[in-house]
């Protein structure tokens, strides 16, 4: 191995908090070599974006104890002045982002922020020949049109558009590493297999040192060389992508490995259901009229649902996938009566109920819940975890006092949580805690439908494994029958009697999940399908090579 | 930008309508108002009293009352019950000192305003945020006519430095017209000092949480640029709406100041009108202050899409 290019020694970081110190990274030490991938594998709060961003003098909390070495080269960048660290960050260490939306500034254009980044470091540079380089660098990103691009707000691109904005723009100096912190965990699968093509291509093409942080082991399969695993601030495994993959030898990893979820392997056949139909949906159409203001009517509306249909049996669970702007979320707004369909029928338990009125629709709505993908945002930050449970049961007007507070705890019992929750604000569970509590308020009021509007993709791994275990549980107990909406079909296999894909407002393809994932009839769903990214190197090689390398 | 101004003028249009009805059906369901008996005087016989219903219209019906009225306000013919002056005209002499003391004033805010919220921002937690905390806290607590009175005691009669009020045309002498306006200045801006730096204070303190800013910094940026290029300029923007309907409802006369440094100001003349329940100045001043602040609010929405590129004109906010 050749002599490394950054070499990290014994890092610490601590956080003085209320509560006291926080040990983030707890004695972290590994060698980047050059031209190589390095992926820095974790659940949240392990430690892995504080030890990127402390590389590069990111951490610049008052609270924060930094201990240790980390040198570039010859230049140690622990410790060192902010002139010295400017000249590094962006020139020699390049960082790209999570959310490429929020991480460009809004009311700049994305050519002046890139020429921003090239004279901040070659104040000899005219702007003119900056943006000559930052067309170059758009183009050679995959951006199409890169002269017209240049000139383009943030706004005006689409997520996939903006994360290659962003790597172009980490480009421009022609840095000596770049550290990726999970760069296309907000992206969906298809643009997250180009994304990662490019920085594979980058990898190999330029020799670009990249440290790649992620949660995901997919990501890690298709791209990296070498992989470190982070638990509680600390490196519990290390070595090559086979080693880790094939043998690791901690329980963490191991545990992690195997709570992925993968799509190419079936999981264990579910029980037959051969329910009556619960949800009938025919030729379903929900159209947004343009945006463009009161006086240019007429343009094409916006087809979010455009003629779906349908049937869900009793006790089944449908899979919904679809990537951003599909019309998922419509669909599923208009099926539990939130919005007004603009054409088709959905019947509930033999009910017609596109168009009913708000006043006829309420009492169906305790029939149909709704679990929600971001626990925290969606459950009220004011109210304890009992009074949030308790809530629906009161306005049933069923049980008053003691014995509301008892059915409360009955409720939050079911789903793995005790006494202790039940005065709990929301911010004192934990992600995974709070998601129990939003299915117990779903199971409140008894319904029959359960609409899970990606329950789980806010939640890491080893407790996503977890709440999917739940809701099976409660499925059989309760006879529930699920609408389970996500992005990651890989996941909608594993919970799903039968998969629906969805794809510019329209179910392209439904059928038995493993029929679905193996022998897709429709191209989307191909495609789809090839995008996962599996974590299984060997295989992920194969692919790579079957496909020519680009 | 056609679209959006056609549709603008209208909405003005519209907004300057219901301001003028409302400010005329108020005045006259208001008890103890009828102008005739007032200017006819004291011990007026009811034949005088008449006479002067008659010769102004008094019993015509409201409607006509409120078209005759306004008629004359945009003719220029409207005359004031108290006095009989010509409105218009004595509107016209108030621009002078009430534009004379808002812009001076909104130029003076703006720049400690801005100044003050930046160094708070930047220096968040430090001893001199904490002091611009208590001065502008004193600020926006103090109301303006104390802090008028308090510089005129100390700066005027005390001190004797400067003049205690009144009016001096910019083109008869400059520096005059600045040494009178200098105390005005101050007590108005004082407020709006202390509003704005706490405003920009709290947007900066969240903007430098966007993750923009942290990519400005993996940049390699200077800390001066990121403040200046990624922080402030983001940060600016609700600044902007407040200046925009501040200053234009100022424009329509800072009654108070006007009233402290006798200015003879619009300000002044709608304070003196309220008193005497004078409805013609009451109207043509209440319409025109309600012209700078509908005015200032489209001219908010031109600055906004030019500040944040993600707003289009003419399309409604998402």
């Amino acid at each position: 191995m050749s002599e490394a290019l950054l070499s990290v020694r014994d890092l610490r970081v601590a956080f003085a908090t209320e509560g006291g110190t926080v040990q983030a990274v707890n004695g972290v030490s590994f060698d980047l070599a050059p031209g190589e991938v390095l992926a820095i594998v974790g659940e949240s709060g392990s430690g892995k974006s504080v030890t990127a961003q402390t590389i590069i003098g990111l951490t610049n909390s008052p609270n924060a104890r930094i201990e240790g070495s980390a040198r570039l080269g010859e230049t140690e960048l622990l410790g060192a002045d902010e002139a010295t660290m400017r000249g590094v960050r962006g020139d020699r260490v390049a960082m790209i982002f999570q959310d490429p939306m929020t991480s460009f500034n809004p009311v700049h254009r994305v050519g002046a922020q890139i020429v921003e980044a090239i004279r901040a470091h070659r104040g000899e540079v005219s702007k003119q020949e900056a943006r000559r380089r930052a067309i170059e660098l758009l183009d050679s990103v995959g951006i199409p049109d890169p002269a017209r691009r240049v000139d383009s707000y943030p706004h005006e691109l689409s997520g996939g558009m903006r994360q290659r904005g962003m790597i172009a723009m980490a480009l421009a100096l022609e840095p000596e590493v770049l550290i990726a912190d999970e760069p296309t965990t907000a992206l969906d699968v298809t643009v997250q297999a180009q994304i990662l093509r490019l920085l594979g291509r980058l990898n190999r093409e330029r020799g670009l040192a990249t440290i790649l942080i992620t949660h995901d082991f997919g990501v890690v399969a298709e791209v990296a060389d070498r992989i470190l695993v982070m638990c509680e601030g600390r490196i519990v495994e290390r070595g090559s992508l086979d080693d880790v993959f094939y043998s690791p030898t901690d329980p963490y990893t191991r545990g992690l490995l195997n709570a992925v979820l993968r799509v190419d392997q079936a999981p264990p056949p579910r029980a037959a259901r051969e329910g009556q139909a619960l949800l009938e949906v025919r030729d379903l159409v929900k159209h947004y009229p343009e945006r463009g203001g009161m006086l240019r009517r007429g343009a094409s509306p916006v087809r979010a649902v455009d003629g779906v249909g349908f049937e869900l049996r009793r006790g089944e669970t449908l899979g919904l996938v679809g990537e951003s702007g599909s019309g998922k979320s419509t669909l599923c707004r208009a099926l539990l009566g939130l919005i007004e369909p603009t054409s088709g029928s959905v019947r509930f338990a033999g009910r017609e109920i596109a168009g009913l009125s708000r006043r006829r629709m309420r009492p169906l709505r305790r029939e149909m819940q709704m679990v929600f993908q971001d626990p925290y945002a969606s459950l009220n930050p004011r109210r304890r975890a009992g009074q949030i449970v308790a809530e629906p049961l009161r306005l049933q007007g069923e049980a008053t006092g003691g014995e509301l507070r008892g059915q409360a705890l009955e409720l939050l019992g079911r789903v793995g949580l005790d006494d202790a929750h039940y005065d709990r604000y929301p911010h004192e569970l934990s992600g995974g805690q709070r998601q129990r509590v939003g299915i117990a308020r779903a199971l409140a009021p008894r319904p029959k439908l359960i609409v899970a509007d990606e329950p789980v993709s806010a939640l890491d791994v080893s407790i996503r494994a977890q709440i999917l275990d739940l809701l099976a549980e409660l499925q059989e107990d309760f006879g529930l029958t699920y609408l389970f909406v996500a992005h990651d079909i890989g996941v909608v296999r594993h919970v799903s009697d039968r998969i629906a894909v969805m794809h510019k407002g329209r179910i392209v393809e439904i059928g038995p999940a493993d029929e679905v994932c193996e022998r897709p009839r429709d191209a989307y769903t191909e495609e789809l399908l090839a995008a996962v990214p599996v974590p299984d190197p060997r295989l992920a090689r194969e692919r790579r090579q079957n496909v020519g390398l680009e | 930008m056609g679209r959006f101004v056609v549709r603008r003028l209208g909405g003005m249009a519209a907004v300057l309508f219901a301001v003028s009805v409302l400010t005329f059906l108020i005045f006259n369901v208001i008890p103890s108002s009828d102008p005739a008996q007032r200017m006819a005087g004291k011990n007026a016989t009811p034949r005088l009293v008449a006479n002067i219903t008659e010769e102004w219209g008094f019993d015509e019906p409201l409607p006509q009352q409120y078209l005759t009225m306004m008629g004359k306000i945009f003719s220029g013919e409207v005359i004031s019950y108290e006095g009989r002056e010509d409105v218009d005209e004595r509107i016209l002499e108030g621009v002078g000192p009430t534009f004379s003391l808002c812009i001076g004033a909104a130029v003076l805010w703006m720049f400690f305003g801005v100044l003050f919220g930046y160094l708070s921002a930047t220096r968040a937690g430090g001893l001199l945020d904490r002091v611009l905390t208590i001065v502008a806290v004193a600020g926006i607590s103090m109301p303006v006519f104390l802090i008028g009175e308090v510089l005129l005691v100390y700066l005027t009669y005390k001190a004797g430095i400067l003049p205690s009020g009144g009016y001096v045309e910019l083109a008869e002498s400059p520096l005059e017209w600045a040494e009178h306006l200098m105390l005005p200045w101050v007590t108005l801006a004082v407020v709006y000092v202390g509003i704005y730096s706490r405003v920009l204070r709290s947007n900066m303190l969240d903007a430098m949480n966007e993750d923009y800013v942290r990519t400005a910094r993996a940049k390699g940026l200077s800390e001066r640029r990121v403040m200046s290029r990624h922080v402030m300029r983001n940060s600016l923007v609700p600044i902007v709406t407040l200046f925009g309907l501040d200053f234009g409802a100022l424009l329509g006369g800072a009654i108070v100041v006007e009233a402290i440094f006798s200015l003879n100001g619009i300000g002044e003349y709608a304070y003196i009108s309220l008193i005497n329940a004078d409805l013609p100045p009451i109207m043509a001043i209440t319409l025109f202050g309600a012209f700078f602040v509908v005015l200032f609010n489209a001219l908010v929405d031109i600055a906004y899409a030019y500040l944040d590129p993600r707003v289009k004109l003419g399309e409604s906010a998402r």
